[in-house]
């Protein structure tokens, strides 16, 4: 068995703050238009592929966790190595810090088109990315009790959106979602293939585990934090079906920021500048947090203390960001990343846990065996 | 990301060697003895030498030493009787603490410190009576933590006096008092307060440690050494409360806090002390639980409101004009139709000038200062409006915003939340509400980073405890607030055997 992580007290934290890691994690920009890319397969089912994604994040969730209590207290990177040797193992982690990085990349920098298209079409990106990275490294210097505590307040706080999504109710039909199942089983299945780049980001599980008190309570705040963010994409897409037409729908880019911009209060109207600027809020957690991942695997690969790190991560991610300028890119990146993402959240940890079980019968067997030896 | 702080906290001071003065005896002739005091503390004016005859000396500071008991149990013992050795000098003075000290050093502190020293020439003692008497101002009504409902009496500069204070409301013996002494050249006795068997052993320690720990010179408020034995003494945010209200400091120990008192200063230090806890007011405790509860809820929409009002205004007209709606848009437009200059300039003007009344107000005489507060609110707010400087609206923004940032309880939170609105409303102006969000991210973390004697600073909402927060920003019935807070952790979990709410009338 690999060598389990040794951490104080102090360094860990409650088993039900995972809910609002989970739930932090996923929920970022992908939520501003997964519309649209969910409506382009799967037409007025959409719902359902969004359901269908949420039901196999709890499967592979049920996994992960699987795999990770065969390992007692370790991370991805331990396991990979434990299972697959010093070097493919570290090939593995490697590549697992890249995961993070492009996740974060893609984050940051569909976040900074957000505000460019919506309120400051002249405001620099460069300015963007850096305020964004300063403030992102602010929250990583302090641990990872900050950027839990970041997680948390970020639901906490914009709690009160969410109810937001009455105002376009009133504007609805039901008789958008009729007929049910109209499509057919296969478009319905892409378009669940296609929320990939929305509902990941509980993949942190993989990494915050072994920082967890108590493992054995690790499962319900999980699921449940799963659930709501299926339940949230799941009202955001119906309420989206029933307000726009067909042919609008497809043309909206940011369909929920679209949905807020008619929210009008007796101070305040055009909601949705609130929203957008509000969301860096919301963004903060899955950006410290896949920062925070790539960092665990770093120190495993090279001597590297947080600090240079994190300025080494910034840096690229800054640069990364000022390359890539057009919608085009960025659409493109958002696709690719979607799809290394399917195999990386959903495919991998069912055939880690696979392998995993498998090493764990051999060995035992083979203990068995050298004992009746 | 780590500054090097002016004063290092963990680093143990170098041991000293005692010097050799602090070795030299007292002299056997009462001359000899006189002269070797006069050398040690510069012969000063107020030093009195008074000799009783046959062969008695007295020393000591002018007005350091309660006359009366000098001379109804000093003089008055003296004068009538003889005396061979100083023991039997000690035994006939009736006075409660009384000494004998054979070394020079350690007689001239007590003396500096208000004792009277007595020589029997041909011996090679001294007899030190400590009949101190020390000025200081009758208690009154707390002047900065005021209260309808309440008791009116606040600390004053006496350390002595405070703490009777304290004990008068804690009649208990397990209140630990400990002296200690810091300044090598003020020497201010510091007192260090806590029950035992309810404060956290680990966190009275960490506390000790650091006020030990600390090579300063002088100490001459206790604001200054909160301000030292913070645990981030460069934040904004004060991490532990001072309170001049005993009251309150007596509440804050039975939650199994830790106080501290410092010798000349009238107010108390408090910690650990959680973000929330700035917030709330011992009156509060006082009040029925729905008006507690909505006067923390006003408070903080107020905290929110002073901090955010102006900047939200500035951002909006900066460069979201969208968000204002449009029957609002009117007035608006008309009140800033004649405002040549752009936002965020008219509103750090109108910002500096409530700015400056408040100092103006706080440094002069009061009888002036609210004439200066009336007078120049009403004369420059309508003055600034009808030369077209400001805006009406911005005008109520400011004031409000103000009037807002007044009501937090604690003086100390109230100057940071005066303080942080300008680099946001600076935000504000040049990147709008992007600006603002950065600023409230950025505080967010900076809270959430900051740990009040190593406990969480926002607690109870972060680390999440359902149940303190029925005493947080709301405050339920005493029955559902039996539990002291986890911040302090406590040895001693419950303050009282929780009853039923409503019990069953009899």
């Amino acid at each position: 068995m690999a060598k389990p992580i040794q951490l104080s007290p102090k360094e860990m934290i409650n088993a039900y703050l995972l809910f609002f890691v989970v739930h932090g994690a996923q929920i970022g920009v992908g939520i501003q238009g997964f519309q649209r890319i969910i409506y382009q397969d799967a037409r007025h089912d959409a719902w359902i592929s969004v359901l269908l994604a949420g039901i196999a994040t709890h499967i592979v969730t049920f996994c992960m966790i699987k795999t990770l209590e065969i390992y007692g207290s370790n991370d991805l990177y331990g396991i990979q190595i434990n299972i697959f040797g010093k070097w493919i193992g570290n090939f593995l982690n490697a590549m697992y810090i890249l995961y993070c990085f492009v996740a974060f990349f893609s984050v940051l920098r569909n976040y900074i088109e957000v505000i460019q298209a919506w309120i400051f079409p002249s405001i620099g990106t460069w300015f963007l990315s850096a305020t964004l990275l300063i403030i992102i490294i602010y929250a990583f210097t302090g641990g990872l009790r900050v950027i839990v505590g970041v997680s948390f307040f970020s639901i906490i706080l914009s709690l009160w959106i969410f109810p937001m999504l009455a105002f376009p109710m009133k504007y609805s039909t039901a008789a958008s979602l009729l007929p049910i199942l109209e499509n057919d089983f296969r478009s319905i299945l892409k378009g669940a293939h296609s929320m990939t780049f929305t509902i990941i980001g509980f993949e942190i599980l993989n990494i915050i585990y072994p920082f967890v008190k108590d493992k054995k309570n690790v499962r319900k705040p999980v699921h449940l934090a799963l659930l709501a963010t299926t339940f949230i994409y799941l009202s955001v897409m119906m309420v989206s079906i029933t307000y726009y037409s067909e042919g609008k729908l497809l043309k909206t880019i940011w369909a929920t920021l679209t949905l807020f911009s008619f929210i009008s209060f007796p101070f305040m109207e055009r909601f949705e500048f609130v929203a957008v600027c509000f969301w860096m809020l919301i963004i903060l957690p899955n950006l410290c947090f896949y920062l925070w991942a790539a960092y665990r695997g770093a120190i495993r690969l090279v001597n590297i203390s947080g600090t240079t790190f994190v300025w080494l991560f910034s840096f690229f991610a800054f640069i990364g960001t000022i390359l890539i300028q057009t919608r085009t890119q960025i659409n493109t990146i958002n696709t690719v990343f979607g799809q290394v993402a399917f195999y990386v959240v959903f495919v991998y940890p069912i055939l880690l846990w696979l392998i995993a079980q498998l090493k764990k019968n051999f060995t035992a067997k083979k203990v068995k065996n050298n004992e009746q030896a | 990301m780590k500054f090097k702080l002016p004063f290092n906290k963990k680093q143990s001071a170098p041991i000293k060697e005692a010097p050799k003065e602090n070795l030299v005896r007292v002299a056997h002739e009462t001359d000899h003895f006189i002269q070797s005091i006069k050398n040690a503390t510069n012969n000063p004016a107020d030093l009195i030498i008074k000799t009783l005859p046959p062969n008695i000396a007295l020393i000591y500071i002018d007005k350091l030493v309660d006359d009366q008991s000098l001379n109804n149990d000093i003089i008055a013992n003296l004068q009538n009787n003889l005396y061979e050795t100083p023991e039997s000098l000690k035994v006939a003075l009736s006075i409660s603490e009384v000494n004998i000290s054979s070394l020079l050093k350690e007689t001239i502190d007590t003396m500096v410190n208000g004792s009277v020293v007595i020589h029997v020439d041909g011996y090679p003692q001294a007899i030190v009576a400590n009949i101190a008497s020390r000025e200081s101002r009758a208690l009154s009504a707390p002047e900065n933590e005021s209260q309808v409902i309440g008791t009116q009496v606040g600390f004053n500069e006496s350390l002595s006096t405070n703490i009777s204070l304290i004990r008068r409301y804690i009649v208990n013996p397990d209140l630990c008092n400990e002296k200690l002494k810091i300044g090598s050249r003020t020497n201010t006795s510091v007192s260090l307060l806590y029950m035992h068997g309810i404060a956290n052993d680990q966190m009275v320690n960490t506390l000790r440690q650091r006020i030990t720990d600390l090579t300063i010179d002088e100490l001459l408020d206790s604001a200054v050494l909160a301000e030292m034995i913070d645990d981030n003494s460069l934040s904004v945010f004060p991490q532990m409360l001072l309170t001049e209200r005993p009251d309150r400091f007596c509440d804050a120990i039975l939650d199994g806090k830790v106080g501290v008192i410092v010798d000349g200063s009238s107010m108390a230090i408090v910690c650990p002390q959680s973000f929330t806890e700035f917030f709330q007011s011992q009156e509060d405790q006082n009040l029925r639980w729905q008006i507690a509860t909505f006067v923390r809820l006003l408070r903080l929409t107020a905290f929110f409101l002073s901090v955010y009002l102006t900047p939200f205004y500035v951002a909006a007209l900066t460069f979201h004009y969208e968000v204002i709606p449009q029957a609002f848009l009117v007035p608006l437009s008309e009140s800033r139709a004649l405002v040549p200059f752009p936002p965020i300039f008219e509103a750090l003007l109108l910002e500096f000038i409530i700015e400056l009344l408040r100092e103006a107000g706080a440094r002069l005489p009061t009888k002036i200062g609210q004439t200066i507060g009336i007078v120049g609110g009403i004369v420059i707010g309508t003055a600034a409006v009808q030369a077209g400087i400001t805006s009406n609206i911005l005008l109520i923004i400011i004031a409000l915003s103000a009037l807002a940032s007044f009501t937090s309880p604690s003086y100390m939170m109230g100057n940071v939340i005066r303080l942080i609105r300008f680099p946001i409303i600076i935000l504000a102006g040049f990147w709008g509400f992007y600006g603002i969000m950065l600023a409230f991210c950025f505080i967010l973390i900076h809270l959430l980073r900051q740990s009040s004697l190593g406990a969480p600073y926002l607690s109870p909402f972060y680390p999440p405890r359902l149940k303190e927060m029925r005493d947080s920003i709301i405050r339920m019935p005493i029955p559902l607030t039996a539990k002291r807070p986890a911040l302090t952790r406590p040895e001693d979990n419950n303050k009282f055997e929780p009853e039923p709410v409503k019990p069953e009338k009899s």
